[in-house]
């Protein structure tokens, strides 16, 4: 209870810093990365529910971000809808594919399921590519109009500067990270961790590995899919460059070097890596050099990342405790 | 529909589609003997092509002494590859492969970027503009060559796999690791050969193909999804499968590509593979994915 | 007494030292974005290599307004989540005068609402979209400028051309599915519509294709009068080499590089025939554009491509403005640039349309002989 309590404390804390933070810095770049950091917080976490609670490792994620950014892009700009129903509807369509893949996929083997992920992340660019007549193709679909939100109470909010929305998806990602911690530290949590662990074992507890796995594959489409919406209208832009390579190779170092399964390992390390790159200033290919140096080397060496190092080290010291006690 | 024109489809097809199977071929045995889906294929076809463009630049070899001098440059990457990285990895972490592999893969292109910039490299020799025509149609001479290079390692890998003592081995280690073991059969060693292996012939198709296509560091990006969509449809290990999918696939895009738009040739491959995983998970061919 | 001496001469020293540091403080900066890394890096180096040498060359005349020019350069990967990042961290940096380039349209269009909140100009060098002007100027953005012609325009020049040698009514399309493509197929269709054709077909191919056998065959086998090729970098070279190997036979129009050729296919005639048009081409014969081309060459090791000329000549015609604006206020400057009448190495003089968009000539190319030759100019 005490250190749930505490957790609860530095979460609340935490919130009220990043809102605050724009007061003490007026600077448009601030604001720029605090959007960034949204957005990837908002895809690694949904990463880790997939890959670091249930253990299935995806590569559709971005294939979610786009769909839901494309969706989103067509509904206002073709259809006239309210960008809050577009958005949502983005992350609806983002979870319908994310059952159908899973669905269809899952029945198979892990081999299939990260294979399949990844087809379906690059059909999802090929068809934003060459589907014209829908997408606009390469030209993407510039000019989205200035997203006009109704509040409860009557009110309207009208998204016209940056300070805007990085109000908006911060508060969106404080939102989707309540959403997710509510899921890993539930009954449902716990059983995508035992699936991880040993599925056919949790199978034989009665847990039903399939229904699980699909509710995160689900789940985490829905809210990269929503992010996706949002962070397009925060462009003016959407095109096919929304489903690069790059945001997956992003993700993936986010999770593995947090750690996989660490809620809040995965957070501290997508804040590290939104703002460090940009301090550094290493032209990106140096980057992505370096990133893969990181992801051989915590593959062959350390691949709990930091959160698993730190949970080992809980745990021995909790050994060491527990031994001391008895003697 | 012209004849000569159909029969010209036929012949482009066949030469794309050998080359597929180079690439497809090595993946395939990679992931049957070690059940590692190598990311980093694609970069080493790179490689291959980055090293018979300075060789022919730089070093002014020919066309054969570069593709040999390539594909022994390969075969020992290969080596050093499984040594320094592959070995270690257990065969249960299918993720952790698959993520080493990436991380391989980011290194390896990025660092090309950096190194060599994305400006594109175009081999210069003594065949590069030969064309044979014959029946109406045309083909690089150059094409021939790879088609025939191609086939000639199909054939030694096919001698290899069936004919030799550590060929058995790697079957058998593809079949069930922990029977081959039981037999005494050293997984450790079979698997560094086809890795080796593997790697080598990826080497082979992009000094082959050096000449033919622009060389810069991103082509083998584009190559590698491909790869993973034929071996899917052939059956995850089965080399053979790899090949003939790879060449079915080579003829039927540009079948396909002749009379429809570009973006069906596109889908073709991701389309087939999404087919086969919902009809025939196992590959057409069988002995596919492991459960 | 000689500590008197020593004392002013101290002094004068100071004075001196002091005066010459503020003659060199605080240069006047630009910002560009272009994509450094990625796909295309290879044209954000020429377009950094063709600003740079503007900026050089202003730099060894004195600076502008008695200070030097500096060009800080940042990657935005083609990109436009890149360009928007880059850019406000670069306006928000510094205090930049102007913002340049962005070289790709989509990164382009997502930098410009950026420059119309921060109030800085941002002058467009390489980017092709028609969304960029339709969306500039009176009534929209008026902080934008674009000097590179439309691609619409310049695809008229070249439909009217071909129309005088009656080559205009059975063309076919080819080209990269990208921004760059689109335009050119709704370019030439608008110029075809206008005197009643079409195009004859329409092929696209995915940028880094390397296989074009299957549709030179297709292509071959429909015998169109004209093909238009609208291809660059890794692919053109691909495709040029492979539309030898399936042994070519009908002309070819659109926007070829001409000056990106292998020297074997275009010696060996192969390629006679072909008419392109370009906004650019190094072997225009003017005393200014051999003058640009030395200086390039020179000081690069390479000669320079249309990406490397429009940069350059879009740095010079912005530094041009703040000269004449005679402030550093970007304001000043934007309305400057709304007067420009620069003399461009084409020939032309440049001014901007109620678009901010100008109307520099385009060049007829054409391959006769194994050689280039300029067929002529036309106004965009």
């Amino acid at each position: 209870m005490r250190s749930s309590a505490r957790t609860t404390l530095a979460a609340i804390a935490l919130v009220a810093v990043l809102f605050a933070a724009p007061q003490f810095y007026r600077s448009e770049y601030v604001l720029a990365l605090g959007v960034s950091f949204a957005t990837f917080a908002v895809l690694s976490g949904a990463l880790n529910l997939v890959y670091g609670y249930t253990g299935l490792l995806s590569f559709a994620q971005v294939g979610f971000f786009g769909l839901g950014a494309y969706a989103a892009a067509l509904l206002v700009t073709e259809r006239d809808w309210s960008t809050w129903a577009a958005v949502a509807a983005g992350g609806v369509l983002a979870a319908a594919a994310g059952l159908a893949i899973g669905y269809s996929s899952l029945r198979l083997s892990r081999h299939a399921f990260a294979i399949v992920t990844l087809s379906f992340a690059l059909l999802c660019m090929i068809v934003a590519r060459d589907w014209v007549t829908l997408t606009r193709g390469a030209m993407g679909i510039p000019g989205l109009p200035v997203p006009v939100l109704g509040l409860p109470g009557g009110a309207s909010w009208r998204l016209a500067k940056p300070l805007d929305f990085y109000y908006l998806l911060i508060g969106y990602a404080v939102l989707a990270h309540a959403v997710i911690y509510l899921v890993v530290s539930s009954r449902i949590g716990r059983a995508m961790r035992a699936i991880k662990l040993n599925e056919e074992l949790a199978q034989s507890q009665g847990l039903d590995p399939l229904a699980h796995k699909l509710l995160a594959v689900t789940l985490s489409a829905f809210l990269t899919g929503v992010a996706g919406g949002w962070f397009v209208f925060y462009l003016t832009i959407v095109d096919p460059s929304v489903f690069d390579f790059y945001y997956t190779e992003t993700m993936l170092i986010m999770v593995i070097l947090g750690g996989p399964g660490s809620f809040w390992g995965v957070l501290a390390s997508c804040a590290v890596l939104t703002v460090v790159p940009d301090l550094l200033r290493f032209t990106t290919d140096l980057r992505m050099v370096l990133y893969g140096f990181v992801l051989i080397i915590a593959m062959l060496v350390l691949p709990g990342g930091l959160g698993g190092w730190l949970e080992r080290r809980r745990l021995a010291r909790w050994r060491k405790a527990a031994t001391r006690s008895r003697t | 529909m012209d004849p000569t024109f159909v029969l010209q489809l036929v012949v482009n097809g066949i030469v794309i589609g050998v080359i597929y199977a180079l690439i497809a071929m090595g993946l395939s045995l990679i992931f049957g003997v070690l059940e590692i889906v190598n990311f980093a294929h694609g970069e080493f076809y790179m490689l291959g092509a980055m090293a018979a463009y300075f060789a022919t630049t730089d070093l002014g070899l020919g066309y054969w002494s570069t593709v040999a001098l390539v594909t022994v440059g390969a075969t020992c990457v290969g080596v050093v590859v499984f040594e320094a990285l592959l070995g270690s990895v257990r065969r249960e972490s299918f993720e952790r492969s698959i993520l080493l592999t990436l991380g391989l893969s980011m290194v390896l292109q990025n660092g090309a970027v950096f190194l060599f910039t994305t400006t594109p490299k175009m081999v210069q020799g003594s065949y590069t503009y030969t064309n044979i025509g014959f029946a109406g149609m045309q083909v690089s001479v150059l094409r021939l060559f790879a088609l025939g290079l191609g086939l000639a390692a199909f054939a030694a890998l096919y001698a290899i796999l069936y004919r030799t003592q550590v060929g058995r081995a790697m079957r058998g280690v593809s079949q069930s690791r922990d029977a081959a073991v039981m037999v005494g059969i050293d997984p450790r060693a079979v698997s560094r050969l086809a890795v080796a292996i593997g790697i080598g012939m990826s080497g082979l198709a992009g000094a082959a193909l050096a000449p033919v296509y622009a060389v810069h560091p991103l082509m083998g990006f584009s190559f590698v999804f491909k790869a993973f969509a034929i071996i899917i449809i052939g059956g995850l290990g089965n080399v053979s499968g790899a090949a003939i999918a790879a060449l079915a696939l080579g003829v039927l895009e540009s079948l396909i590509g002749g009379f429809l738009p570009q973006v069906f040739v596109d889908g073709l491959a991701f389309g087939a593979m999404i087919l086969v995983l919902l009809v025939r998970p196992q590959g057409l061919f069988g002995r596919g994915v492991r459960v | 007494m000689r500590k008197l001496h020593t004392a002013f001469g101290a002094f004068l020293l100071g004075v001196l030292s002091g005066l010459s540091n503020a003659q060199s403080s605080a240069p006047i900066s630009i910002g560009s974005s272009i994509p450094l890394t990625g796909g295309v890096s290879t044209f954000g180096q020429h377009s950094r290599w063709g600003s740079e040498l503007a900026v050089a060359e202003a730099n060894a005349a004195g600076g502008i307004l008695g200070r030097k020019i500096e060009i800080d350069f940042q990657d935005n990967r083609c990109n436009p989540a890149e360009a928007v990042k880059s850019v406000t961290q670069m306006i928000a940096d510094k205090k930049y005068v102007a913002i340049f380039d962005g070289l790709c349209s989509s990164a382009a269009l997502a930098i410009m609402p950026l420059v119309e909140r921060a109030e800085i100009p941002f002058i467009i060098a390489n980017a092709s979209a028609t969304a960029i002007a339709e969306k500039s100027g009176v009534g929209g953005n008026k902080w934008t400028f674009k000097v590179n012609p439309t691609d619409a325009s310049m695809l008229d020049a070249l439909v009217t051309w071909l129309m005088k040698e009656n080559k205009a009514a059975n063309i076919a399309f080819l080209g990269e599915d990208t921004d760059f493509g689109r335009a050119g197929v709704s370019g030439l269709q608008a110029a075809l519509k206008k005197h009643n054709l079409a195009l004859a077909s329409v092929d696209f191919y995915q940028k880094g294709t390397a296989d074009f056998t299957t549709v030179f065959a297709k292509l071959r086998a429909q015998k169109p009068a004209l093909l238009a090729l609208y291809a660059i970098d890794a692919d053109f070279q691909n495709a040029i080499r492979q539309w030898y190997g399936a042994g070519g036979g009908i002309p070819l129009t659109g926007r070829v590089l001409v000056d990106q050729v292998p020297k074997e296919i275009m010696a060996s005639g192969f390629l006679d025939g072909t008419t392109s048009v370009q906004p650019y081409d190094p072997s225009i014969d003017s005393p200014g554009n051999k003058a640009f081309v030395e200086a390039f060459t020179k000081k690069y090791n390479t000669a320079p491509i249309l990406i490397s000329f429009e940069s350059y000549e879009t740095t010079r015609v912005l530094l041009d403005a703040i000269k004449r604006a005679g402030s550093v206020q970007p304001a000043a400057i934007r309305d400057a640039l709304t007067k420009t009448k620069f003399p461009s190495i084409l020939g032309n003089t440049i001014e901007f349309d109620q678009n901010n968009l100008a109307h520099n000539n385009a060049v007829i190319l054409g391959i006769r002989g194994g050689k280039v030759v300029v067929l002529g100019f036309s106004k965009t």
